[in-house]
């Protein structure tokens, strides 16, 4: 259990940088991603952001139990069980959540497909790490 | 030769004393404009993803503002128009309905713009002219006092065009302006505010 913590507060650390730094840039250097965001579909009023700026260490945390419960069943090199692990994570939990959203919301495709590739690599780069300090 | 007298200073009363109230008496009648409906009010803004720029097409009310003169300089221009935040047009349907939710719609439907004063009556001729004025605006319950810089000019159908530009925030009036993603897209707080008002003199 405290290998499992300690794991996901390192990986939280480090999704919590790559993440936010790459959500920055992005903001930065490709704005014409982000127009759709001005919605109310979104929360505007900041009640929010503790809990939007946690994410990293949620899905951490969650990837973190999910690593030490099925490690085993992912074998190969370091990059391979990172990739895998990523792969996995995707198909099982993004795919259907994303379909569910762009089935139910008025969102845009891209805006699935920008967040359905983000959380592929949050978890290969999670993969990454756990498969390095908790073979 | 008293009577003579009398004749003369009722004679030169008669001219000048007494005809002089009456001239700017007609100068002082107030004048009414009538608003047509093809008047429009636009709202400029910018986030640091993007610009949008609100419409309100067309003024679905009949009004009229006053022209009067005042005992001091300038003239008064008196006249309230309400505009529906629902008739918001951003060109993209995301963004008119925070735009809406903004502004908020739901407890404060109507936009109000209070006429108060101009700072010179204009002349009205095909050339605009540059003036001055000071209105209220309401937005969301909030009243505030603004000096709006209007262009005004006739054209040959003798329509009257009014109009009206300044710089609001969102904040003169408590709102908040919207931001995303944990503060990673912020809307600025000023908002470019522009009216565009046809009248025919009435």
């Amino acid at each position: 259990m405290k290998k499992i913590l300690i794991t996901g507060l390192i990986v939280g650390c480090i999704l919590f940088i790559l993440s936010y730094g790459g959500l920055y840039l992005g903001v930065r250097y490709f704005p014409g991603l982000f127009v759709d965001y001005d919605n109310p579909l979104f929360n505007s009023d900041g009640s929010r952001d503790i809990l939007f700026y946690l994410h990293a260490f949620i899905i951490s945390f969650a990837l973190s139990w999910f690593w030490a419960r099925f490690k085993t069943m992912f074998k190969g090199t370091l990059i391979m069980r990172g990739l895998e692990f990523g792969v996995v994570y995707a198909i099982i939990a993004l795919l259907p959540v994303m379909w569910i959203s762009f089935s139910s919301l008025d969102i845009t495709v891209i805006m699935v497909a920008s967040w359905f590739l983000y959380g592929l690599a949050q978890a290969i780069i999670a993969g990454l790490v756990f498969a390095k300090i908790n073979p | 030769m008293l009577l003579n007298n009398v004749c003369l200073v009722l004679v030169f009363l008669f001219v000048t004393g007494f005809n002089s109230p009456t001239q700017p008496e007609r100068e002082n009648a107030p004048i009414k404009w009538m608003i047509s409906q093809n008047s429009s009010l636009s709202v400029n803004g910018s986030t640091n993803v993007n610009k949008f720029s609100c419409v309100i097409p067309a003024y679905d009310r009949i009004d009229t503002l006053t022209v009067g003169s005042k005992k001091d300089h300038g003239v008064t221009l008196s006249g309230n128009i309400g505009l529906n935040i629902s008739s918001f047009d951003c060109h993209n349907s995301g963004m008119t309905k925070q735009l809406r939710k903004t502004l908020n719609e739901k407890q404060f439907p109507l936009l109000h713009i209070r006429f108060l004063s101009l700072n010179k009556l204009p002349v009205l001729t095909a050339q605009p002219e540059g003036i001055t004025g000071m209105v209220i605006i309401e937005i969301a319950g909030v009243s505030k006092h603004f000096e709006i810089k209007y262009q005004i000019d006739r054209d040959n159908q003798k329509t009257i065009h009014l109009v009206g530009s300044r710089v609001i925030d969102f904040s003169d009036f408590n709102l908040v302006p919207p931001r995303k993603l944990g503060g990673m897209i912020k809307t600025k707080d000023e908002l470019s505010v522009e009216f565009h008002m046809n009248m025919k003199a009435i």
